[in-house]
């Protein structure tokens, strides 16, 4: 059922993502509005990027194209070496599958399904059989130690909880990269350290992992920080003093 | 293979967990659906049903035959002659000259006042000869039927149907009594056997006598001629075209009567095959009529489909979006609501099926009027209903799976 693409995920020369001149414009009344205007960069594996920028800066928009959810207007995407510009819905909906994992601020989880059932949604897309499905979506709601919350729906689950069961499926498919847009908008402030805890982990464990935010606090954990305002970036610098969270929220128990 | 599966029950386990998260809804929905399958195979139903009892009803008549009805030739004013007439004669050159007919039998009708001491009945009667019985598959069981002997004689013997038995004797077995036919005392010589109605007409109340006795007591006055007929039956072996058949009887008594070709033909025959052809004819008529109005309904349960597929697009943009993120290509979204559509209509259908056998069941047995419903129209219908899930559904599917990822995971 999956056509497997033709670039290796071993192409460790390329860069894992990288934009060219990258514009995305919309038409509003007669005026065109520039959100993304020109952003040339890359973004290396095993990375831990915050993107920041005040609402209306581009940085929810410049995410979207680098996850293929959104066509540029001009400019180019190349994802591990791979330019997307000539793909076909299906090949986009392909890599989404296999490359990036989402998480987004209002975890979009499916009601009425069970954990398993929600993390078990992109190995569907990629054609694996029920029992596999079943045992690797219980593997990754394990390392988010969710392993008692198997069966319950979103109803019966905290926000951080349910933020837990998207990360789980999100890395479900074993993405090259994690997209989180505005992760912990919807969560307290004890919770938000929680999953910062987890993204921290992940990127320990190799994971190139890329957050949207707005919010210093959250962006002080990352390596990296790029800020967008008026559809350009305007800083891209390592960050110095990193907010290390994990020592923290292993104390409390995650 | 195994991946195709999987990928449409995957599929249809999420149409049982959307409809099932708008139960009420998805039931209102199937209910248009369903009352369309059972209109739409009742209206199937009631058509074979019709043409299953037209086919008994002629069988009964005798499947094999032929009916000549002479038609005499009055135009212009011109004397007919002998143009337009039937004797016996005539049948027995049918006999001597057309391959395949194994009997003819002559016949007079007229309608007598019959009169018992305790009863008297007003019935339609025949005067004919030993082979009508057999060609028309209406024997005597008890008693005996009329022979050569009474037809030579003008024997003043009857033989009674059932129901006419009944009126003038009750539960009296009548063979061997008297009745008084016109004024003229006559015996019961048997009874004929129990054939039912057609088309509301009663067969039983019927009567036969020798064709010499109804001609001379009853009907002479009225014919043209002393030998004549009012019409004609030729009964044929099994298997003998009637088409050839009633080609060769027209042609033996065109011959008979010196017909030219051009001529208005004076005799009618027609056959019982044409008899099927025609009632089949219109069976299938009001069959097609009765489907046309019942898909009315199917039509709107349709359009049902139609809009509640397209509210649940619309509810479930999101969802819709976030599978996209996820990885469904475009055929993933179109498929799943494309199945949630087709067992909204695969459902509906069923129980629309089995309520059309029920109501099917109950009208064979209580109204006697056969409703049968075969396995072809059970599987056709419930075919039907899933190609209106798809075509009704198609629409709304296609329009979810064309749906950008990013626009739908915006929507609120």
């Amino acid at each position: 059922m999956m056509a497997t693409p033709a670039t290796p995920r071993t192409a460790t020369d390329q860069p894992l993502i990288e934009t060219r001149k990258l514009v995305k414009s919309y038409n509003l009344g007669g005026e065109t509005i520039h959100a993304v205007n020109g952003v040339s960069l890359s973004i290396e594996r095993g990375e831990y990027v915050a993107i920041m920028g005040t609402s209306g800066s581009g940085k929810s928009t410049f995410m979207n194209m680098i996850g293929c959810l959104d066509v540029p207007t001009s400019g180019q995407v190349l994802i591990d070496g791979t330019p997307t510009a000539s793909m076909s819905s299906d090949e986009l909906a392909s890599l989404r599958n296999e490359k990036i994992g989402f998480v987004f601020q209002q975890f979009n989880l499916l009601a009425r399904t069970s954990s398993i059932d929600n993390v078990a949604v992109p190995l569907i897309y990629a054609g694996i059989d029920k029992a596999e499905r079943r045992e690797r979506a219980i593997a990754k709601l394990r390392d988010m130690g969710l392993g008692d919350r198997l069966l319950n729906t979103p109803a019966k689950l905290s926000g951080g909880q349910q933020q837990r069961v998207a990360i789980a499926r999100a890395l479900v498919t074993e993405p090259l990269v994690l997209l989180a847009d505005e992760p912990t908008g919807a969560l307290d402030t004890r919770t938000s350290e929680e999953i910062m805890a987890i993204f921290e982990k992940l990127n320990a464990a190799g994971i190139t992992v890329i957050v949207v935010t707005h919010e210093d606090e959250i962006a002080d954990h990352a390596k990296r920080r790029i800020e967008f305002r008026d559809g350009k970036v305007i800083e891209d610098r390592l960050v110095k003093n990193r907010t290390v969270a994990s020592a923290h929220a292993e104390a409390e128990g995650v | 293979m195994e991946k195709w599966l999987a990928s449409w029950s995957v599929n249809i386990a999420i149409a049982f967990t959307a409809l099932r998260t708008n139960l009420m809804r998805s039931i209102l929905t199937m209910l248009g659906v369903l009352i369309g399958v059972f209109a739409v195979t009742l209206a199937v139903a009631v058509g074979n049903g019709a043409q299953v009892s037209v086919m008994q009803s002629i069988n009964s008549f005798g499947s094999n035959m032929a009916i000549i009805v002479p038609e005499p030739d009055n135009e212009g004013g011109r004397r007919s002659f002998d143009r337009g007439r039937l004797t016996q004669r005539d049948l027995r050159a049918i006999e001597r000259e057309v391959p395949g007919v194994i009997a003819t039998a002559p016949q007079l009708r007229s309608t007598l006042d019959l009169v018992t001491p305790g009863a008297n009945a007003t019935t339609s009667s025949v005067g004919t000869t030993p082979g009508y019985g057999s060609i028309t598959h209406h024997p005597a069981d008890r008693g005996r039927y009329i022979t050569e002997a009474d037809v030579r004689s003008a024997a003043r013997v009857l033989v009674l149907g059932r129901t006419t038995a009944e009126t003038l004797f009750g539960e009296f077995d009548p063979v061997g009594e008297s009745v008084r036919v016109d004024g003229v005392p006559f015996q019961v010589i048997g009874l004929l056997e129990e054939k039912g109605s057609t088309f509301g007409t009663d067969n039983d109340d019927t009567v036969v006598m020798p064709i010499s006795t109804m001609r001379q007591r009853f009907v002479g006055d009225t014919l043209p001629g002393p030998d004549d007929l009012q019409l004609a039956f030729a009964g044929f072996e099994e298997g003998a075209s009637l088409v050839q058949g009633k080609i060769d009887i027209t042609n033996v008594l065109k011959d008979r009567y010196r017909v030219r070709d051009g001529e208005i033909n004076p005799f009618r025959v027609r056959t019982t095959q044409e008899f099927m052809e025609e009632s089949q004819f219109i069976t299938g008529i009001l069959q097609a009529v009765l489907v046309a109005i019942a898909s009315i309904s199917l039509l709107v349960g349709g359009i049902g489909i139609m809009n509640i597929m397209l509210v649940s697009v619309t509810e479930r943009t999101r969802e819709i979006g976030l599978r996209m993120a996820l990885g469904a290509k475009r055929s993933d979204i179109r498929n799943q609501f494309l199945v949630e559509a087709a067992v909204l209509c695969v459902l509906g259908g069923a129980v629309g099926l089995a309520l059309a056998w029920l109501a099917g069941t109950a009208l064979t047995a209580y109204a006697d009027f056969p409703v049968p419903i075969g396995v072809g129209v059970a599987i056709g219908s419930l075919i039907f209903s899933a190609v209106i899930g798809l075509a009704f559904g198609g629409y709304p599917a296609v329009r979810a799976s064309r749906l950008s990822p990013i626009e739908a995971l915006r929507t609120e």
